[in-house]
């Protein structure tokens, strides 16, 4: 036998041994009435063709192997980046697991958030109940400053007022009158998680902001990160610059301390986040800033409204998108771009002009989040890069629009393709009959790696199968540095791989790249 | 072992279950599954559960019919081996929008779903899941499932566990429910033999039970179907000529085990693979009930010939890690069977048991606790930072859980082992329970717990040395 005590083998190796591959063979042909290896062949090859491809992008009613997740998630994460919160979401408890599970399994890192816990009674007679007894649990069980609520499809189907049941909540003594509990409707039938990370923002801000007096205090600069798997590195790298600028800003969300505690003998529910105090204050900012257009569309919104003048970026990555943020913080905050920038500005150039030849001409196809994706195919546009393939499930048609134009601005655009609302099983379509050199994505990447054998490179949330690389920052810089050297590694990893093979292929087998 | 009285209970009644023994009507209609605290970081939802015992079925497509979120956030989320097809892992969903909700438009996408998964990927069949939202708003998913099913030639199955229906063990359960009224005796074998029996409630993480499957095969006893690990729907739809069972979550699936009991006279018993002791034992019943059953006698005395050198050899394989291991505490954080299962295998090997969790257990499960652990050991739901404290305060000396508590463990300094769905090795076995050990020895021994748990350098005052306990110093 294959497994013994006396020799235990990992599960990897141990089924590739023969007695195991019988054994697979076996179960195969007894059980599953296993079509003829032909029409298997056959129809694997026919996935490849243009002709499956039209019928695979015809799809209307079947979503498969989707790039997004659900406005609720968004709005855990949201609540995440501030002081001492509490996600409490409103339905059924089952969503909670998953928010939880997804964001632990990225960052490696242990997720809080509680749910009403909706059953079957609650979905005949209302969720207040529910919203009652839980509010007051939590406030009892894990001692927040706040707790965030946002709502899961089913509450959402039945109608349930956030507002009023919060109202009613207070009025029963489940959390004091002047405890705050931000709330934002995130129905999941609606949006993605982006949206939800949009609305929480915002109820966040209006809990705090609604009615009081705005007094303008120049120079002072609001960011709002968006939802980002890379905010423990991202948000770090950004403070550094505005630092060294001396430039006077407040995070709003901000969850790179929450994702990111040391092993030190202390649990830590809570830990970093936008100060409570800060929040408030951050109403008589001059400016609000967003790094990701389509994640505040809302929020910036309400800032507007609330009198702040307003910029957003979609996710600056690279060169030019980091000059366009850091130029235009300058320009609100009065503050100069010091010299120790300007240097680091010149070693990306001067890393991307030593592997320029690397990297001209490569193909991509790229997909996550609509902001990610812009940012990502104008980088590799600098690099003399081609995105050819641009997919967004979550992805409008303002963004489809608006990626357009980006890809028209430059002849290396020229061959790009934009996938709105498309999902990863249309990707590996795309990659089968337009193939491309490198693959930028998340995890999920993975199954088209193997199928199309496209290198993928992860740079999205989620990351669950890579460890620690949400630690390091994409913007930026020193952000675009890493992501140059990412994408370098990938081709010649690969490179190597393929020139190893004594006396074969060796020929090419170099010490100096 | 007792022995589950158990047939002519209706589904919710679940003998083994305190609160359906309740002389209030109100408590009992409750049913088995304990209801979720509002406000409390608890576990999943009955879709959750649903899913979780169904996708194993690898060569069924899993429709989700949903708004994207109960799929777009789940999909592929689990580590159980597949001898073959991939299609379980590939994620389906309707991805119901406001207006297909507003409209009414989504039994017809549910349908045209359907349609478009088999003209692209002809699995064999449909796994239909209803959710909260889809649930909700009244689609008929029977209905949808019975006609895709008429039109296409293929067994299109509703699985009517949405979230809120309750618990993701209730989920486990209702998914039980599908299978015994449209799968499970649908196709009729044309090879079954006397010694072929079920495996019931067993994932195959990791591959576990093909690792214990030659030590069968040794045997010539056929797993007619597994459910669900790496099971095919065949496998499924022909369970019901199995001459005999073993129920390995019993938590998860029992009403299955009980119903084919009743249905088609296969009896069962409860049983783990986990321990020495326990993997002799499960092979003793499974061929004391195939003999019972028809098989041949021999089987008996050529079990007992296996175990006894399968044994020997497992003793003396565990000899390295006892010394190493020898008084070790271990903290138990896992749900059903796994928390007595896995408990005696440890205690097998010389390892205490500092607590282990009885949530989503039995009183079945909770009654073999207590006769194994003295210590008041036991806990039920626990709060991370319950969790932390009972760590951080040296309770023990490493933590068996799943992913979601497992940085908690590490925040407290504690060594961690994955017991659940995301685990990367096998246990079950003879050399599972090895491998359990070395895995243990492994993470405890780890030269970076010294590390986590040694202050800064400059933050060692000269004093804080000689008050050090002679404990803690070690550490």
């Amino acid at each position: 036998m294959p497994q013994s005590a006396e020799k235990v083998l990992d599960h990897a190796p141990l089924f590739r041994e023969p007695e195991y591959r019988k054994m697979l063979a076996e179960k195969k042909r007894n059980f599953e009435r296993p079509y003829p290896d032909r029409t298997v062949t056959d129809q694997r090859e026919f996935t490849k063709t243009w002709h499956y491809r039209e019928i695979n992008l015809a799809r209307e009613a079947l979503v498969v192997n989707p790039a997004k997740a659900c406005q609720p998630l968004g709005a855990v994460f949201a609540a995440a980046g501030f002081e001492r919160t509490m996600s409490f979401v409103h339905g059924s408890q089952g969503c909670v697991a998953y928010y939880r599970s997804h964001l632990s399994r990225h960052f490696k890192e242990p997720s809080s958030a509680v749910s009403s816990s909706m059953t079957e009674d609650a979905a005949v007679f209302g969720g207040l109940k529910n919203m009652v007894d839980g509010l007051a649990n939590t406030y009892k069980l894990y001692e927040p400053k706040m707790i965030a609520v946002s709502t899961t499809c089913m509450a959402e189907v039945i109608g349930d007022d956030l507002h009023g049941f919060i109202e009613n909540a207070k009025d029963e003594g489940a959390v004091p009158h002047d405890f705050d509990v931000p709330f934002a409707h995130t129905p999941a039938f609606v949006g993605s998680h982006v949206d939800g990370y949009d609305s929480m923002v915002k109820g966040v801000l209006e809990n705090f902001w609604k009615g009081e007096q705005r007094t303008v205090n120049p120079g002072s600069i609001n960011i709002i990160p968006g939802f980002d798997g890379f905010c423990v590195g991202n948000n770090r790298e950004l403070k550094r610059l505005l630092n060294l600028m001396g430039v006077s800003y407040t995070f709003i969300q901000d969850a790179s301390d929450q994702f990111d505690t040391p092993s030190d003998g202390e649990f830590r529910m809570y830990d970093g986040g936008t100060k409570i105090e800060d929040v408030r204050a951050a109403l008589n900012a001059e400016a609000t800033v967003s790094l990701q257009q389509y994640n505040t569309r809302r929020t910036l919104e309400y800032c507007k409204a609330a009198g702040q003048s307003t910029v957003s970026f979609h996710y600056p990555l690279g060169v030019k998108a980091t000059d366009e943020f850091l130029v235009k913080v300058s320009e609100i905050s009065g503050r100069e771009i010091p010299e120790a920038i300007r240097l680091e500005r010149g070693r990306l150039v001067d890393a991307m002009a030593d592997s320029q030849s690397w990297l001209h001409g490569k193909k991509y196809a790229i997909y996550g989040d609509p902001d990610f994706v812009y940012a990502v195919a104008r980088f590799i546009m600098e690099t003399g890069g081609e995105p050819t393939h641009c997919l967004a499930t979550n992805g409008t048609p303002a963004w489809e629009a608006e990626m357009k134009k980006l890809l028209a601005s430059s002849p290396l655009g020229n061959d790009a393709q934009v996938w709105a609302s498309k999902d990863l099983w249309a990707m590996r379509s795309l990659l089968f009959t337009e193939p491309v050199d490198l693959l930028i994505g998340n995890s999920y990447g993975k199954y088209l790696e193997r199928d199309t054998g496209t290198p993928l490179i992860r740079l999205m949330f989620p990351i669950f199968d890579r460890h620690h690389h949400h630690r390091f920052p994409l913007m930026g810089y020193q952000g675009g540095l890493r992501v140059l050297t990412t994408i370098l590694d990938k081709i010649f990893d690969r490179l190597d791989r393929e020139t190893m093979q004594v006396g074969v292929t060796d020929y090419s087998y170099d010490l100096t790249r | 072992m007792p022995s589950l009285s158990a047939k002519n209970q209706d589904f919710f009644n679940e003998p083994a279950c305190e609160r359906n023994r309740s002389k209030d009507f109100k408590v009992r209609k409750k049913g088995c599954s304990q209801p979720p605290m509002p406000g409390a970081a608890a576990g999943g939802c009955a879709f959750d559960g649903a899913k979780v015992a169904l996708q194993p079925i690898t060569n069924v497509a899993h429709l989700i019919h949903a708004p994207l979120a109960c799929e777009g956030n789940s999909w592929d989320n689990r580590g159980t081996a597949s001898s073959s097809h991939m299609l379980w892992r590939t994620s389906f969903t309707t991805d119901v929008t406001e207006f297909d909700v507003v409209m009414g438009h989504s039994e017809r996408k549910l349908f045209k779903a359907i349609r478009e998964i088999n003209e692209a990927y002809a699995p064999a069949a449909v796994f239909v899941y209803a959710t909260c939202v889809t649930a909700l708003i009244g689609d008929d998913i029977d209905a949808v499932c019975r006609r895709a099913a008429e039109k296409f030639g293929l067994p299109v199955v509703p699985v009517n566990a949405p979230g809120f229906a309750g618990s993701k063990n209730l989920g486990n359960k209702l998914a039980g429910e599908a299978l015994l009224d449209h799968v499970i005796g649908t196709v009729e074998p044309d090879d079954a033999r006397s010694s072929d029996i079920n495996i019931l409630g067993e994932f195959n993480l990791s591959g576990e039970f093909w690792q214990v499957r030659p030590l069968l095969d040794k045997l010539g006893v056929r797993v007619r179907a597994c459910i669900p690990g790496d099971s095919r729907y065949l496998d499924i739809a022909t369970a019901h000529r199995a001459r005999a069972a073993m129920m390995v979550c019993s938590t998860a699936l029992i009403n299955l085990a009980r119903k084919m009991q009743e249905r088609w006279d296969i009896p069962f018993f409860e049983g783990s693979f986990y321990g020495i002791t326990d993997t002799s034992e499960a092979l003793r019943q499974i061929a004391g009930l195939l003999v019972k059953q028809g098989a041949g006698p021999d089987l008996i005395s050529r079990t007992e010939a296996l175990i006894v050198e399968e044994e020997a050899r497992a003793w003396r394989r565990l000899e390295v890690y006892r010394p190493r291991l020898q008084g070790k505490r271990v903290l138990l954080n896992t749900g059903g069977v796994k928390s007595w299962s896995v408990a005696h295998a440890l205690m097998e090997i010389g390892l205490e048991i500092a607590g282990t969790s009885i949530k989503k257990s039995t009183d079945n499960d909770k009654e073999r606790l207590k006769q194994m652990l003295t210590n008041d050991s036991m806990s039920g739901a626990t709060t991370p930072r319950e969790l932390y404290s009972a760590l951080s305060d040296h309770k023990a000396d490493i933590m068996l859980s799943g992913g979601r508590t497992q940085f908690i463990a590490l925040k407290a300094k504690m060594p961690w082992l994955d017991i659940n769905q995301e685990r990367q090795h096998s246990y079950a076995g003879y050399h599972g329970v090895v491998e359990l050990a070395r895995q243990i020895d492994l993470s405890i021994h780890n030269p970076i717990w010294a590390q986590v748990r040694e202050p800064a350098p400059w933050e060692m005052a000269p004093a804080r040395g000689e008050e050090m306990s002679e404990e803690e110093a070690l550490l």
